[in-house]
């Protein structure tokens, strides 16, 4: 499509005509400042194509204050080399005209036949609104709509559709989607979306046929358990009918009764049998008794000959002990006599020992004496040596700083006189032999020479006299100087006693000689008496006090023996003393116990006379012979009687163990608990038999196998409803995957070139980056690459900046796409791209300016500098107004 | 003259599952219904005798009100009901039968016979000899004693019994509780009144199966009766008439469809169904869609008319034709998915029943959606 001429009359800010003509068939920019007309311009073109002529809603394309205007628009333009020219005017005088070539339509038929030319709708009544608009409503940018690109779309996708539809060659379905909504949602009416979970009806049949099936389980047990029951009440009551009819347990109760009879009878047998025992045993006791009164009689026999056995042995006894004492007597008196000399030998050893003592003592203190005595006379020598020295010590003291000070006035004073004699007057004579002349007092003679230290007259004889004074104060000075110190060193040797400096110095040097003296005779002092003269004396005193005591003690010793040098020494006498007195008091303990056993024995042998005494008295008792025979005759009836019973009594056991009675005891047990368990599982029965048949006929009247019928056809049921809806959501799921492959396949090959378009532009805006389109051919998220890897965002997270861009290249991409299915295209850019950035503004111009070779593009801007490089000229409507105002 | 009603397999209690519930309610019904009308129809053909032979009711375990409700539709005929207990409802130690017994349910002029033993009605001239099952399923001839069974002379002799006759019936009925061929001739009876067998059926001179008076499957032919029996007397011939008691008519149909032509007559053969038929439908062979459609919506309104109608469509492949695909605007990739579904309906295909199942869906919604947009 390519818009020609523009013509607009009592338009809006418009009264006057304003025509636009000679319009490039590619770019055309028109600049003017804000109210200049831009958009009046714009809204004119939409208004000639989007409202309808007759209507009532387009008042604001009026003049202010013009109520009678007829806003009119002219359009000359060319669709596919066909020119056409459409004149509409609106409110005043409605009209509208459409020429194309031949063609002429009037009215709605031309507004009809230029929606279907573009791609838009008409409104059913009132003004015309976005969603009518269609593919110019898309192309067609409005001042501040170019971010706004979702909806445009979605106004133009049955359009675009169509459109690539026919480029394609191809028919989409008219009705797809809408069959595959509702395949969808009849099959969501039976699967959950996400999981494909039955759902609704579907997982209701499930659950019901889930809970009958559990619920015909259950009867199904109850009936079988119903069953067995019933099979046991059957089984039950035969065999109860048996057990009437033949009554088992009275057999057993005969063989019981018999059994107890035959028990009985060996009963009384055994009772015959006790009391014959319980004679035989007490026959059995008498006779025992009886041997013990025997045995008695025979025993105090015994009894006499074993006592005088017993007496005769106690009396040897007597005597052996009797000899045994005698012999150890004697033993003690020797042992006795051995003890006594050995004691008189060591107190004789003894004393001498003592004697040896004392004599080896004496001398040793003797010799001590002496030597303590040597000391002291040597320490007292000492000692007075040692104050003579220290007398002389006191005298020879000089104080140090005394000799100090000698010492240093001396320096000094022999200092001043070298001085006063380098600046004395030096008088040098030599004298004519014979010739003298007095120096002061002096009366020299010869050669020579003096110093003059002060005036000094020198009397020359014959001659006069000279008075020479020195020159200089000095002299005089230090002559005074060495004055003073002179006196003051006379006057401190004085005080000291002394000559001069020389004998300072000599007492000094005697002062540490005696000091050394003084030293070394204290120090042999203190070895000769380390506690002093006292201690010596007293020591002295001890020693000779012992000396006197030791004297004494050995005076006092009796005589010693003659035989003293044979004496034994003290130890050995102590040695043979002890053994002496050990063997007395062992023979003398031997003594004591000999003697205690003699006495031991002697009681014995009296007590063994008494016993033998006490026995020949019981055997010479009266009546003891006639009691002995009555007892033997006793004992010999006693044993008949025992042998006669002891036959009885066999043959009674025998009789007994024959009939075996513990085993007749179990015979009657068995017979008697067969028959009782028999009776008691026969009533047992009879109450199972009862319990039974109650509990069948309570369980029979719940009617479980009509009810589990019932369950079951309800089962049967479900499970068909289950099938059934299975089936279908299978078909549905079915359905809906061959919809969307084929539906996608489609979309596929329908987005593919508008594709193709966009990735064009976008190439140029935004390099490496992809572009999806979504189902309605809206652009969808925009892949980019990025720091880490490419970055997915959805369109509407754009900057805005970069949605205007984005919206004017899709539409770009869309336009191209129209083109080549041979569609009308206008674009036309209101004030479009102002949030551009330099870099983008720039790429965008260059995409538009190869846009336009293919479609016409309009491009209006309040801003002429940011497109003075669009490689077209700028129109300023201001003056395309004069222009038009001239015309 | 004895002139008696021979009935069997009553089978009170059953319950239908295959069918819907409310369906399968009035069938349950229908079977207390004709023993109303058999008690109707011995009195109004004033009968000497009703004989059951076996299966009265379906369980062992029916609530106590059905026992009632059975006895009490029985009222109609107050005439002797000799019955016997058959594999369903065997008199076993704890039954059915002791239960009815205990309820006080069971009329004076109903005769079970529990033990196999003659039972005599002088007054009719007639002994029947029962041959009563006691254990739900016995592998011996229960009809042996009839044999040497000694009765009154010029007493009729009629046996009862509930089984299956040897070498004569198809294998797969319930195979125990044999009864021997010719047991008839062998013990002189003059009829032998048998249950079991669900459809009507002669046995040979003197012995049939009654059926059951109402029709409780597909399969079973010739059912739905009850047998008018006349014995002139002993050793004369019985004179057997079936009697028709059944309230409804079970069809099993099938129609093989290969030509457009071939549903017109299929549907008009379907208007021929009433409202006493309980109808299986089963299509195969191919139809187009409009076909389909046309054979669903015929169905679901026959399914108004007839008692019950299970239409199976599960075999009927669909192939749409240029026009369907016209007829139902199913262009672009909607006449894709329509030409892919016709392919998958092959049977070498994975998922035929799926593919199948999806057009018929796919047709039916296209189809709403025509009907909406016309109307």
């Amino acid at each position: 499509m390519r818009l020609t001429r523009i013509r607009i009359e009592q338009l809006k800010q418009f009264r006057q005509p304003l025509e636009i003509a000679d319009l490039d068939p590619g770019l055309n920019l028109f600049t003017g400042a804000n109210e200049a007309g831009k958009s009046t311009i714009v809204a004119a073109i939409r208004a000639a194509f989007f409202e309808r002529h007759r209507s009532a809603g387009v008042d604001d394309l009026r003049p202010w204050g013009d109520a009678s205007a007829s806003p009119s628009i002219e359009l000359d333009f060319s669709i596919a080399g066909q020119a056409y020219r459409l004149r509409k005017r609106f409110l005043g005088k409605k009209r509208c005209e459409l020429q194309a070539g031949t063609l002429h339509l009037d009215g709605a038929e031309a507004e009809d036949h230029l929606a279907a030319l573009l791609g838009f709708q008409h409104a059913g009544r009132g003004a015309s609104r976005a969603e009518h608009w269609g593919i110019p409503g898309l192309l067609w940018i409005q001042q501040g709509g170019a971010q706004d690109i979702r909806e445009p779309v979605g106004h133009a996708t049955d359009h675009l559709r169509t459109a690539l539809n026919a480029s394609l060659g191809e028919v989409a379905s008219s009705s797809g989607d809408e069959v595959l909504n509702k395949v969808e949602a009849l099959r969501n009416e039976l699967l959950t979306t996400a999981t494909h979970k039955p759902r609704g009806p579907y997982q209701q049949a499930l659950e019901q046929a889930d809970s009958l099936e559990n619920a015909v389980q259950e009867l199904d047990r109850e009936i079988a358990a119903y069953r067995d029951r019933v099979d046991r009440l059957a089984a039950l009551r035969d065999a109860h009918a048996v057990d009437e009819a033949e009554q088992p347990w009275a057999v057993f109760r005969q063989q019981e009764q018999a059994a107890a009879t035959r028990l009985e009878d060996v009963r009384q047998i055994e009772a015959v049998l006790l009391s014959d025992r319980q004679r035989a045993g007490q026959l059995e006791a008498q006779i025992e008794l009886l041997r013990g009164q025997l045995d008695v009689f025979s025993s105090e026999e015994k009894a006499v000959h074993t006592r005088r056995a017993g007496l005769e042995h106690a009396q040897q006894a007597c005597q052996a002990q009797d000899a045994l004492v005698d012999q150890w007597q004697a033993k003690a008196r020797e042992a006795s006599d051995r003890y006594h000399a050995a004691r008189d030998s060591l107190r004789l050893a003894r004393q001498e020992a003592t004697r040896r003592d004392l004599v080896r003592q004496r001398d040793e203190w003797q010799r001590k004496l002496e030597s303590s005595t040597d000391a002291l006379a040597k320490a007292g020598a000492q000692q007075a040596a040692l104050i003579d020295l220290q007398r002389q010590l006191a005298e020879s003291a000089i104080d140090l700083r005394d000799l100090d000070a000698l010492r240093e006035q001396h320096g000094r004073m022999r200092e001043l006189r070298i001085r006063r004699d380098a600046i004395a007057t030096r008088l040098r004579f030599a004298l004519a032999e014979g010739g003298h002349i007095e120096i002061g007092q002096e009366s020299v003679t010869g050669s020579g020479d003096r110093l003059l230290t002060e005036p000094t007259r020198v009397n020359l004889p014959g001659l006069g006299q000279l008075d020479i004074t020195p020159g200089g104060t000095d002299l005089v000075e230090l002559g005074r100087q060495e004055q003073a110190l002179a006196d003051a060193h006379a006057t401190l040797l004085q005080r000291l006693g002394l000559a001069d400096l020389a004998a300072a110095e000599a007492r000094h040097q005697n002062h540490a000689r005696y000091q050394a003296e003084a030293r070394a005779a204290a120090a042999t002092l203190m070895a000769l008496a380390p506690q002093g003269i006292d201690a010596l004396h007293a020591e002295q005193a001890v020693h000779a006090a012992r000396l006197r005591e030791t004297g004494q003690a050995l005076a006092s010793l009796p005589a010693a023996p003659e035989s003293a040098t044979a004496l034994p020494a003290v130890s050995q006498a102590e040695a043979a003393e002890e053994s002496a007195r050990q063997s007395l008091e062992q023979i003398n303990q031997q003594l004591n116990q000999a003697r205690l056993a003699a006495g031991n024995v002697q009681a014995v042998r009296e007590a063994a006379a008494r016993e033998l005494a006490a026995a020949r008295a019981v055997l010479n008792a009266p009546a003891r012979a006639t009691r002995l025979s009555a007892a033997n005759q006793a004992l010999v009836d006693a044993r008949a009687d025992q042998a006669s019973l002891a036959t009885r009594i066999e043959a009674l056991a025998r009789q007994v163990a024959e009939a075996s009675p513990e085993l007749l005891r179990q015979d009657v047990e068995r017979f008697r608990r067969s028959a009782g368990l028999l009776e008691r599982q026969h009533a047992e029965r009879r109450d199972l038999l009862m319990r039974l048949e109650v509990e069948l006929q309570t369980t029979g009247a719940r009617g479980m196998e009509e009810r589990r019928a019932e369950l079951a056809r309800d089962l049967e049921q479900a499970h068909r409803r289950a099938d059934e809806l299975q089936r279908r959501a299978r078909a549905l799921d079915y359905l809906i995957n061959l919809l969307r492959d084929k539906r996608a396949i489609l979309t596929r090959r329908l987005h593919a070139p508008l594709q193709r378009h966009l990735s064009r532009y976008l190439r140029l805006l935004f390099p490496h980056a992809s572009l999806e389109i979504d189902a309605n051919l809206s652009p969808g998220p925009l892949t980019r690459p990025g720091a880490a890897g490419p970055e997915t965002g959805s369109f509407e997270e754009l900057s805005f900046g970069a949605r205007e861009q984005m919206g004017v290249i899709s539409r770009l991409a869309y336009a191209d796409l129209l083109k080549e299915a041979g569609r009308p295209t206008l674009v036309i850019l209101d004030d479009a791209l102002v949030h551009s950035d330099a870099t983008r503004l720039a790429q965008m111009k260059r995409l538009l300016f190869d846009a336009a070779s293919r479609h016409q593009i309009l491009v209006f801007t309040c801003r002429p500098a940011d497109w003075r490089d669009l490689g077209v000229g700028a129109r300023s409507l201001e003056a395309l107004r004069v222009m038009t105002a001239t015309d | 003259m004895i002139r008696l009603l021979h009935t069997a397999d009553w089978q009170i209690g059953k319950c239908y599952g295959q069918f819907e519930a409310d369906e399968a309610a009035l069938l349950a019904e229908a079977r207390f219904t004709s023993i109303e009308k058999l008690a109707i129809l011995a009195r109004d053909r004033h009968v000497d005798l009703v004989l059951v032979a076996g299966d009265v009711f379906d369980t062992q375990g029916v609530a106590d009100r059905t026992i009632h409700r059975l006895f009490h539709a029985m009222r109609g005929y107050a005439g002797p009901w000799v019955m016997i207990p058959g594999n369903h409802d065997a008199g076993l130690a704890e039954s059915v039968w002791t239960r009815a017994v205990r309820l006080q349910a069971m009329p004076a002029n109903v005769h079970v016979c529990l033990k196999p033993e003659p039972l005599l009605l002088t007054a009719l001239g007639a002994a029947i000899l029962p041959a009563p099952l006691t254990q739900r399923h016995t592998h011996a001839d229960l009809t042996a004693w009839f044999d040497g069974a000694e009765t009154p002379a010029g007493m009729v002799r009629i046996g009862l019994a509930h089984g299956c006759v040897q070498g004569i019936l198809a294998a797969d009925i319930d195979s125990a509780n044999p009864i021997a061929a010719g047991r008839a001739e062998q013990a002189g009876l003059d009829y032998l009144a048998l249950g079991d067998w669900h459809g009507t059926r002669q046995v040979d001179a003197r012995t049939w199966y009654s059926g059951t008076p109402e029709t409780d499957r597909f399969r079973a032919n010739d059912s739905g009766q009850a047998l008018w029996v006349e014995l002139s007397g002993p050793g004369a011939p019985a004179v057997v008439t079936p009697v028709a008691t059944g309230q409804y008519r079970w069809l099993s149909l099938g129609f093989a469809l290969r030509v457009a032509s071939d549903i017109d007559q299929a549907l008009a053969d379907l208007e021929a169904l009433g409202p006493a038929d309980v109808v299986r439908l089963s299509w195969t062979g191919q139809t187009d869609l409009a076909g389909y459609l046309r054979l669903r919506e015929s169905c679901a309104r026959i399914q108004g008319r007839v008692r019950s109608l299970q239409a199976d469509f599960s075999a009927l492949r669909l192939e749409p034709s240029d026009a369907d695909i016209d007829a139902l605007h199913a262009d672009g990739y909607l006449g894709e998915v329509i030409a892919e579904l016709r392919d998958g309906q092959r049977p070498d295909r994975s998922d035929a029943e799926g593919a199948r199942d999806a057009l018929a869906i796919l047709a039916g919604i296209l189809h709403e959606r025509r009907k909406g947009r016309a109307s």
